[in-house]
């Protein structure tokens, strides 16, 4: 956002803004006070905490906490200084981002939902194909999926970096096996098992919503490269979820909680992404079971993107690329038990850490749907919609 | 003091009433005491829940639950200390707190005074206008102090914005304690000073503080622990190079690191112990904290 | 020499300044309203510009049309005014909060009145012990809260292995319930230093007095400490329940995503789509609401009425 932007008339936003600091009607940031005294300031804000690079360029990165196991690893082998800031959600990266953050950090790694609202805010440079050399060894399957889901004037915006995909967990103590599908969730007498006030769903409208309509059968909208419900499909939708609440324990976004909760037996049919339940058995817990639904899965890519504010643009994509390099990509893996996009990580990894998160079939991913923004048009009554629900 | 004539005029009322009662005296007193310190004993023991419970899983395998229960390890506290981020966080967030809660405190008992002494205009606005930094919810906040900073006055956010935010965060806490306190302030005390011949400046250093330091330490304590366990100011106002411990705190849920937050939570808790039981038996903080009451010490 | 020169004048110059009332007030006034002008002032004018305005659903930046679409949308439901998330949200919060400051008061001030009265060791242990677990950081706490509740928490595993109970209770479930256990143990420690800070400046040897001249404990309670406390008492209230009307970590942990309080509301429209004019509306509510209920509690314990002197 910028607060000289006037926006309602021309629909191009994508002004010089970036390069001159000025906006298209000649507001320019930074230049209340004098710039004497903002820039003593600033050096102070600065330097509390940071050695100087001298001429090694600092690459401030906001991403997911496991990304720091990389950091060293990337420093030495590309001469930058990298600074990790954790974050545990996408769309706060994209509400930092969109409320100045973007001129303070190089890349972020938001999933590939909220990177069509980082290319609309104008806040993101497009894909640098020179620098980012491993991009072609990616799955096929996620060079397609960022062509469409990510361009913007011809050209990608974007590199995925890991992925997985959303299907639910149940307890097979209690809950006997049966074809996987949705209906778990939103039917009584799907099983022969009492699931009222066992079942968790996940508290975020982009996971449960799509899901809803999954079940509900309005694949259709969930084609292209955004969501387009009508607004009487999100009022069902809305209705649906209302009527599901009281079967429900509850909504769970965070991974610890979940997994805790489930351990303790809290529940017994969660609706939840492959990670976690990895992790579970790496713990040791082989009575849970995962299952990908009849109809269909959810599945998340991250993407690094790099800020069209950044001074290091060139080094902010080689730090990417590294990324998805073989021996970071495994790190990653093993860090957050989800996949990397670049196949040849199988050669760092274990056959059993490969089973569970290395060499992924890319086949397996045909079915699954990635997960997109909501369409403009009704993102109000789709946030609306979910609201509600939660009121409820 | 004005209700001392108050209190006699009652006590003929009263008088009888003590006699008439159905329960001697000394019954009652017994009941009420006890049921005071049981009351303190179910409080403390509630509070302490959670606390125990942390520290219990702190030293334990099991990183998620308390049962199954399997075995009392060290392993998290050795892969918690080691953690570099770890210490850097905890010590940028102390030193935010501190410098924060010192700004509050000052900005607070001086606003206490003015408000609690002195007739001017607009003192409701004033007093309202203290406590409003804590009720505007932290996000909008947050968001709202970035874009000033960021837009108006061209600071980036860092270690200054997150301190300025919280030290404004801060002052309704001291100021609604101070005030408090400053209420029931025997002024007789000051007069009296002045009456012998103290400046302005000598009778609130020797006279004013020492009574109302036990509300300037808690008002101090309340500013600090808010800018200490704040997430979502900092989030907003903190750069890619501050230090910030609610950060780095929320980053491990989403990474399943439960274990190195029962560590840090516990060394944050062993290391405040530490400090409290020093400050509280040598150099007489509690004496100090306790002010007038180790005065009227009774059974 | 001349440092010490220096801070002489300072403090003779301060003193004179000290002496007129005007200067008295400008001292200690002066320095909290310079902070709040420059800090405070700014993004509140923000917050209500904003809510005015909308945000472009296309490029997530500020539309300069001033609208109330945003109040508007507050009470807006296709299901109706009392069913608008906003308002139940804000009722929820208001009731939750209510209670929380209400359950704080009752158990705090009997403890804080214990520390007042009787001191040295009695007071020593009793703070250690009640500042001790106001350390432990909030996120942390709510966590443990978490492993508590639930059916398959301690609370209901213990009451089920001691045969007290045979199913889980429902109660010890997440819910309102848990969330009022939850902010009530996060905000105690607040209204106990409040309430001891005000209660520390009464003078035990007048009520004994005043008990020995007859009067009775409730006479003494009402006439004498409570219109002492309550400024303390309006204090520590504060203290617990505006940080509970907004809070968001506790009912999401310890509601399980089922109990939308409005501080969870208005983050979920700053962060799902840069909502950010709905939230400032939203937020204006509750800040006015609130300042509404502070400026009438204010009215009501008035300022110039207590005092010992």
């Amino acid at each position: 956002m910028r607060i000289g932007h006037i926006v309602g008339m021309s629909d191009d936003t994508h002004t010089a803004s970036s390069e001159t600091n000025t906006t298209t009607d000649g507001f320019s940031r930074r230049t209340y006070l004098s710039a004497a005294g903002s820039a003593t300031i600033a050096g102070l804000a600065g330097c509390a905490g940071s050695a100087g690079g001298g001429s090694t360029p600092t690459i401030n990165i906001i991403t997911w906490e496991e990304y720091q196991e990389m950091e060293e690893n990337i420093e030495e082998t590309l001469d930058v200084n990298i600074e990790i800031t954790p974050s545990s959600s996408s769309s706060e990266m994209f509400t930092q981002w969109n409320s100045g953050q973007d001129e303070q950090f190089d890349i972020a790694v938001p999933n590939n939902n909220l990177v069509p609202n980082f290319i609309e805010a104008d806040l993101i440079e497009p894909l640098n194909r020179d620098i980012v050399t491993a991009y072609g060894d990616m799955y096929d399957k996620f060079q397609n999926l960022a062509e469409t889901q990510f361009s913007a004037d011809g050209a990608v915006h974007g590199v995925p970096v890991r992925f997985g995909w959303y299907g639910y967990a149940y307890d097979t103590r209690s809950v006997p096996d049966h074809e996987p599908s949705y209906s778990i969730m939103f039917e009584e007498d799907y099983v022969d098992a009492d699931l009222d006030g066992e079942i968790i769903m996940y508290d975020e409208a982009n996971k449960t919503m799509p899901v809803t309509a999954l079940y509900m059968g309005f694949e259709e909208a969930l084609e292209g490269d955004r969501m387009t419900f009508s607004t009487d499909q999100i009022q069902q939708m809305r209705d649906r979820l209302i009527e599901q609440k009281p079967r429900l324990q509850g909504y769970i976004s965070s991974d610890p909680t979940f997994i805790q909760e489930f351990q303790q037996g809290n529940f017994l049919v969660g609706h939840s992404g492959r990670n976690e339940i990895i992790e579970m058995r790496t713990q040791g817990a082989d009575w849970v079971e995962y299952v990908v639904p009849q109809e269909g899965a959810m599945a998340w890519y991250e993407t690094a993107v790099v800020s069209s504010a950044s001074e290091n643009k060139d080094a902010a994509w080689e730090v990417v690329n590294e990324f998805i390099a073989p021996d970071n990509g495994a790190a990653l893996a093993k860090a957050g038990f989800s996949p990397s996009v670049n196949p040849a990580i199988s050669e760092e990894l274990s056959s059993e850490e490969n089973s569970l998160y290395g060499s992924i079939d890319p086949s397996r991913l045909d079915g699954m749907i990635p997960f997109k923004a909501i369409s403009s048009d009704v993102e109000e009554e789709y946030e609306s919609a979910w609201e509600a629900v939660k009121s409820a | 003091m004005a209700t001392e004539s108050q209190e006699s005029r009652n006590t003929d009322e009263t008088a009888h009433e003590s006699h008439s009662g159905l329960l001697h005296f000394r019954t009652v007193e017994r009941i009420l005491s006890l049921s005071l310190n049981t009351t303190a004993v179910v409080l403390i023991g509630f509070l302490w829940i959670p606390l125990a419970i942390m520290i219990f899983l702190s030293f334990a395998e099991n990183t998620t639950t308390i049962f199954p229960f399997e075995g009392f390890t060290l392993s998290n506290y050795a892969v918690t200390v080691s953690d570099g981020a770890m210490w850097n966080a905890v010590q940028g967030s102390l030193l935010i707190a501190t410098v924060a809660a010192s700004i509050a405190t000052v900005l607070g008992v001086l606003a206490s005074l003015a408000l609690t002494r002195y007739a001017f205009k607009f003192k409701e606005l004033y007093r309202t206008f203290g406590i409003i930094p804590m009720v505007i919810p932290g996000i909008v906040l947050g968001l709202s102090l970035r874009i000033y900073f960021q837009e108006i006055l061209g600071i980036l956010p860092g270690f200054m914005t997150v301190v300025l935010a919280h030290s404004l965060y801060g002052i309704p806490f001291v100021l609604l304690i101070v005030t408090a306190r400053l209420y029931s302030f025997d002024e007789s005390l000051e007069e009296a000073a002045r009456d012998l011949g103290a400046g302005p400046l000598e009778t609130f250093k020797d006279i004013t503080l020492p009574v109302i330091a036990p509300a300037v330490g808690a008002g101090f304590l309340f500013a600090w622990i808010r800018s200490f366990e704040d997430y979502i100011r900092a989030l907003f106002l903190s750069g890619p190079n501050t230090n910030v411990l609610t950060i780095w705190m929320f980053s491990k849920i989403k990474n399943l690191d439960a274990p190195e937050l029962n560590v840090v939570s516990s060394l944050i808790v062993f290391g405040i112990a530490a400090a409290l039981a020093i400050a509280m038996n040598f150099g007489n903080v509690s004496g100090y904290v306790a002010g007038t009451v180790t005065e009227e010490e009774e059974a | 020499m001349a440092i010490s020169d220096r801070t002489e004048e300072l403090h003779s110059s301060l003193s004179q300044i000290l002496t007129t009332k005007q200067g008295k007030v400008a001292i200690t006034a002066g320095p909290a309203t310079v902070w709040i002008l420059l800090l405070l002032l700014a993004p509140m004018i923000f917050m209500v510009i904003v809510s005015f305005l909308e945000v472009s659903r296309e490029t997530y930046d500020i539309i300069f049309e001033p609208t109330l679409k945003n109040y508007q949308a507050l009470f807006d439901s296709s299901l109706g005014f009392w069913e608008s998330p906003f308002v139940k949200a804000l009722l929820l919060s208001y009731g939750i909060a209510i209670i929380s400051t209400i359950l704080c008061l009752t158990l705090a001030f009997p403890l804080a009145y214990l520390l007042a009265k009787r001191g040295g060791q009695t007071f020593k242990v009793v703070i250690f012990l009640v500042l001790l677990p106001f350390f432990t950081m909030y996120l942390v706490r709510a966590y443990s809260w978490v492993l508590m509740f639930g059916q398959g928490g301690v609370l209901n595993s213990t009451l089920l292995s001691i045969g007290l109970i045979s199913e889980p209770i429902e109660l010890l479930n997440y819910g309102v319930f848990a969330i009022i256990v939850g902010l009530t143990h996060a905000y105690f420690p607040y209204m106990l230093l409040t309430l001891y800070a005000s209660l520390d400046g009464i003078d035990f040897s007048l009520v004994d007095a005043a008990r020995d001249l007859g009067a009775s404990r409730v006479a003494v309670m009402k006439d004498h400490i409570l219109p002492l406390t309550a400024p303390g008492i309006v204090g520590g209230s504060l203290f617990v329940f505006v940080p509970s009307v907004g809070a968001f970590i506790t009912p999401r942990f310890l509601g399980q995503g089922k109990v939308q309080m409005i501080g969870i509301l208005i983050e979920g429209r700053v962060n799902g789509g840069y909502a950010i004019g709905y939230a400032s509306a939203a937020s204006m509510f509750v800040l006015i609401s609130i300042v509404a209920a502070m400026v009438l509690t204010f009215r009501y314990v008035s300022i110039e009425e207590l005092g010992g002197g």
